[in-house]
């Protein structure tokens, strides 16, 4: 049986030569399985009812405020003119955002052949799809008339016309269903064979039935998982590309339009950056509270947080980077609509935002250079909320400030939230949170035969 | 599964059920490679390892050929860029051409996102059902799950499996071969005795779900190609249906509770704005209390009016006798028409009346007013006797009508002559009223009256 060392090890020390253990504590595979697998079969805990029930309240809100939206028209939102794209879109950007890391994290570092990746992939790319559901929402009901949703699709309607295929917001539309599509398919596959693991072990019929359904009969056949690992791989090939797309594609709904402080070259690094960025801080913050409260952190060892601080520091950096780069580009383009559109960021109504995003995205991931800090999970935590935040204000700062203030002064105006805007943003968490309550207790929240092919080998003949 | 089996030639089972393959259970992978390795040199060829999870070395150690699923991948994606331009080119440039701000119809550039995102797309789902097409994926059923310690090929056990199809399979020798590749344990897996079927009300129950799915389906086809004297059904009403507020009813939508509004105040209700400024607008001193022939045409008149006069058309320079049996000429004639210009006169507006009326008026009337312009030479010389020559301004009747009365004029027309109230504005028709006046003088004055300096100007005048 494999088993690695029994004692604990600190996985947060450098040592020359040595590579770091993946996977701590007195586990072989067969402790792995029961490790993850006791959170779908353990009795569930009340904290997990009460939990569920108020997100799942939050989530209960939110679809009341899309049912009273969709009664009333899209007038409960703040939107309005100058200011017509507001916290919809912000939400939607936002969401997108959080939705890369998990693609990321399985498909760059599956292709970069990062082991440590196997802890922590599953949840991320469950995170991805929660995010992205929550991401589709909004473009959905912020078209006003809702019922006519599909429009914006290449379908046959009765009045004989398609959607013009020059307009970035239609490309939004291939985007990021065809990322929702692709994520799906990454992280079911993934999921296959461990749900043919909770197959075997399941005690009740429904269990039994659900698990073996969705498990499509896999016997864990080495000629199938030569095909399988091809798959995998073809399709984290095809998701890398994809990941970086689906935000360049976001950030031309902007850039390809004319307004100051949109029309911008630099969106499209910049936003893949951000939302890089934010969904690496997300994923933070919900896998640091989940590794305590489910015993998995022999899985994801403090050594996969301070791998993925590193991440943080290095996309937030790039963030930095690209505020700074504005301004410069503002100045040196000698373009003055574009600088006072800077300027006024920065010292118009809206500097109360754009500060508190400069100081969450740009100082707070700095605070990770400090040892002590990024191998500290509850510092961690603190410094991922913020980032969390602060990717949130920044939509927010590109969105409203340059809507509100544009070329002529005869346009301008100031963005007022509606309760319902705050209310839907809150309901999108409970939604968020919801769907990732219900995946922690039902589905493997870690790769298990990802975990197992990366512990080594009780013979040491492999290649690991 | 097959239930009902014939004696197999290759098997010794006596009956059913039928032997279907030997499974051997070890708890380590490099054993398992070392086992694989066994196996395939001996010969067999339809066998298989399980394992929990992929072990790198067991490809080779089997003899596992490279899948195609990459050329699966690749044609996938290959159709799905194929299918976006071709998507793309015809919806945008031939079905529904899109023009907007002058850009091409069709560009690569503007394709380049919606052509990547249905690569991948269709790519990814090459990888993901090619994956499960080539391994025979899903299946419901599989015997190789009957057997207990098989429980574990996903957790921590590792197996090969024999099948009893392959022809070097025997069970003895077979087994026995197992047993010296030292596992935990051998063991046989056999097939069913019953064949496992659905429940019957399942099995029912889904066929109906299908019929009714079927029939809706056709009910809505059938609906969406034939047409119905009833409405259509309006799930969303849009702006399809208002809720108009009638006149006289009541609503609390406004807190008098009156559906019809007040006008508000400065405000000009459509239509009463010319009542400010009478003579200006109408060419009338006030308005009479027959609203009615102020802005009635004599042609339009005419012709509704009574078919008794048409003998009358001949001419209108004679109106003396007739005028007192043609009721409209006689009304018009009572109205209280403006001798003074309502509006200053000025040079400017002698030559802006001098313009319009080359424009509008000439052709008809001619440059100087005698009823001789191009249109009325070419139409005497076609129509002869039906053709109406325009007056001449220089009759006597006309020199003596009221200068609101020609205004009225060219505001509703007369006989042939359209009305120009909707072209020509009413400054401009005032423009005209006065260049005219000019004309007329210009045709009856002494020229003994004139003095030398006026003389000499007029003659160094184009």
């Amino acid at each position: 049986m494999a088993s690695v060392t029994a004692e604990p090890i600190d996985t947060t020390i450098e040592v020359p030569g040595k590579r770091t253990p993946l996977v701590t504590g007195a586990h072989n595979y067969g402790t792995v399985t029961d490790a993850v697998c006791r959170l779908a079969e353990c009795k569930t805990p009340l904290a997990w009812y009460v939990a569920l029930g108020i997100s799942a309240s939050l989530m209960g809100m939110l679809f009341g405020l899309v049912g009273y939206l969709i009664i009333t028209g899209v007038g409960v939102w703040g939107n309005r003119s100058p200011v017509f794209w507001g916290w919809p879109i912000v939400n939607f950007v936002f969401w997108v955002g959080i939705g890369h890391a998990g693609t990321l994290i399985s498909a760059i570092l599956f292709l970069f052949r990062q082991d440590w990746r196997t802890g922590i992939n599953r949840a991320a790319e469950a995170m991805t799809i929660f995010a992205v559901i929550c991401a589709g929402l909004f473009p959905g009901i912020h078209i006003g008339r809702v019922w006519l949703a599909y429009w914006l699709f290449p379908i046959p309607n009765q009045m004989a016309m398609w959607p013009n295929f020059r307009s970035p917001l239609l490309w939004d539309v291939f985007a990021v269903s065809t990322y929702a599509t692709v994520s799906l398919l990454f992280w079911y596959m993934g999921m296959i064979p461990d749900l043919a693991s909770l197959r075997d072990r399941a005690k009740g019929k429904i269990q039994q039935f659900a698990y073996g359904l969705f498990s499509l009969g896999w016997n864990g056949s080495s000629r199938h998982w030569h095909r399988y690992e091809r798959a995998y791989l073809l399709l984290a090939a095809l998701a890398t590309p994809l990941v970086l797309s689906v935000h360049t594609i976001v950030s031309f709904d902007f850039a390809v339009s004319q307004l100051p402080g949109w029309h911008t070259t630099i969106f499209p690094p910049y936003f893949v950056a951000g939302a890089v960025f934010s969904g690496f801080a997300m994923v933070l913050t919900l896998m640091i509270p989940v590794r305590s409260i489910c015993g998995i952190k022999d899985l994801l060892t403090d050594r996969h947080l301070e791998n993925m601080t590193k991440v943080i520091i290095a996309t937030g950096s790039m963030v930095g980077y690209a505020y700074a780069m504005e301004f410069f580009i503002a100045w040196y383009g000698g373009n003055r609509y574009e600088t006072f559109a800077f300027i006024n960021r920065a010292f118009g109504p809206y500097a109360w935002a754009y500060w508190i995003m400069v100081t969450c995205n740009v100082i707070s991931p700095q605070l990770f250079w400090i040892k002590k800090i990024r191998t500290t999970p509850w510092m961690i935590f603190v410094v991922c909320i913020f980032v969390n935040i602060g990717m949130w204000f920044e939509r927010f700062v590109i969105t409203v400030t340059s809507l509100s203030r544009d070329f002529l002064p005869s346009s301008w105006g100031y963005f007022k939230p509606t309760i319902v805007d705050v209310l839907m943003l809150i309901g999108s968490f409970g939604l968020f949170m919801t769907l990732f309550l219900l995946f922690c207790k039902f589905l493997p929240m870690v790769a298990m035969a990802e975990v197992k092919s990366v512990m080594p080998r009780p013979h040491g003949k492999g290649d690991h | 599964m097959a239930t009902t089996i014939e004696q197999s030639e290759e098997t010794k089972a006596k009956a059913e059920p039928e032997l279907l393959g030997l499974l051997a259970e070890f708890d380590d992978p490099d054993a398992l490679i070392e086992a694989s390795k066994k196996v395939r040199d001996a010969g067999y060829r339809k066998w298989d390892t399980h394992t929990p999870f992929p072990i790198h070395g067991i490809d080779e150690a089997m003899g596992i050929k490279w899948t195609i699923l990459p050329w699966i991948v690749a044609g996938c994606g290959l159709t799905g860029g194929t299918i976006a331009v071709g998507m793309q080119y015809w919806m945008n440039a031939v079905d529904y051409p899109f023009l907007i701000s002058g850009k091409p119809l069709f560009s690569i550039p503007a394709s380049i996102p919606i052509t990547f995102e249905l690569s991948v797309l269709l790519a990814a789902f090459g990888a993901f059902l090619g994956m499960l097409g080539l391994n025979q994926l899903p299946k419901l059923y599989n015997p190789i799950f009957k057997s207990e310690a098989f429980r574990r090929v996903t957790n921590d056990r590792f197996f090969v499996s024999m099948d009893a199809k392959d022809a070097k399979f025997s069970e003895i020798d077979t087994g026995e071969f197992l047993k010296s590749l030292n596992p935990i344990n051998v063991e046989e897996f056999w097939s069913d005795t019953e064949s496992p079927k659905l429940p019957r009300n399942l099995t029912l129950g889904l066929s109906l779900v299908g019929v009714v799915m079927l029939l809706l389906a056709g009910l809505v086809a059938y609906v969406r190609t034939t047409t119905s004297p009833d409405p259509r059904i309006h799930i969303i009403q849009d702006m399809d249906f208002q809720p108009s507020l009638k006149a006289q009813n009541t609503t609390n939508l406004f807190p008098d509770g009156r559906e019809i509004r007040p006008n508000l105040k400065g405000t000009i209700p459509r239509g009463q704005f010319k009542d400010d400024n009478i003579p200006f607008y109408y060419g009338l001193k006030y308005l009479p209390e027959d609203q009615d022939v102020v802005t009635i045409a004599l042609q339009d008149e005419k012709k509704t009016d009574d078919k008794k006069a048409p003998a009358d058309k001949a001419s209108a320079e004679k109106p003396a006798a007739p005028a007192a049996v043609d009721p409209v000429a006689a009304k018009l004639d009572k109205l209280p028409w403006v001798t003074e210009f309502p509006i200053p006169v000025t040079e400017k507006l002698m030559a802006r009346g001098k313009e319009r009326y080359r424009i509008y008026c000439s052709a008809c009337h001619g440059l100087g007013g005698e009823g001789d312009g191009l249109v009325s030479l070419r139409a005497m010389e076609l129509l002869q006797g039906t053709w109406v020559k325009p007056a001449s301004y220089h009759t006597e009747n006309v020199r003596k009508l009221p200068i609101g009365r020609l205004y009225h004029t060219i505001t509703n027309g007369v006989r042939k002559m359209p009305a120009y109230g909707s072209q020509v504005t009413p400054e401009d028709r005032w423009a005209i009223v006065l260049y005219l006046k000019a004309l007329q003088k210009s045709h009856q004055i002494d020229a003994d009256t004139i003095s030398e300096a006026e003389k000499r100007k007029l003659r160094d005048t184009k």
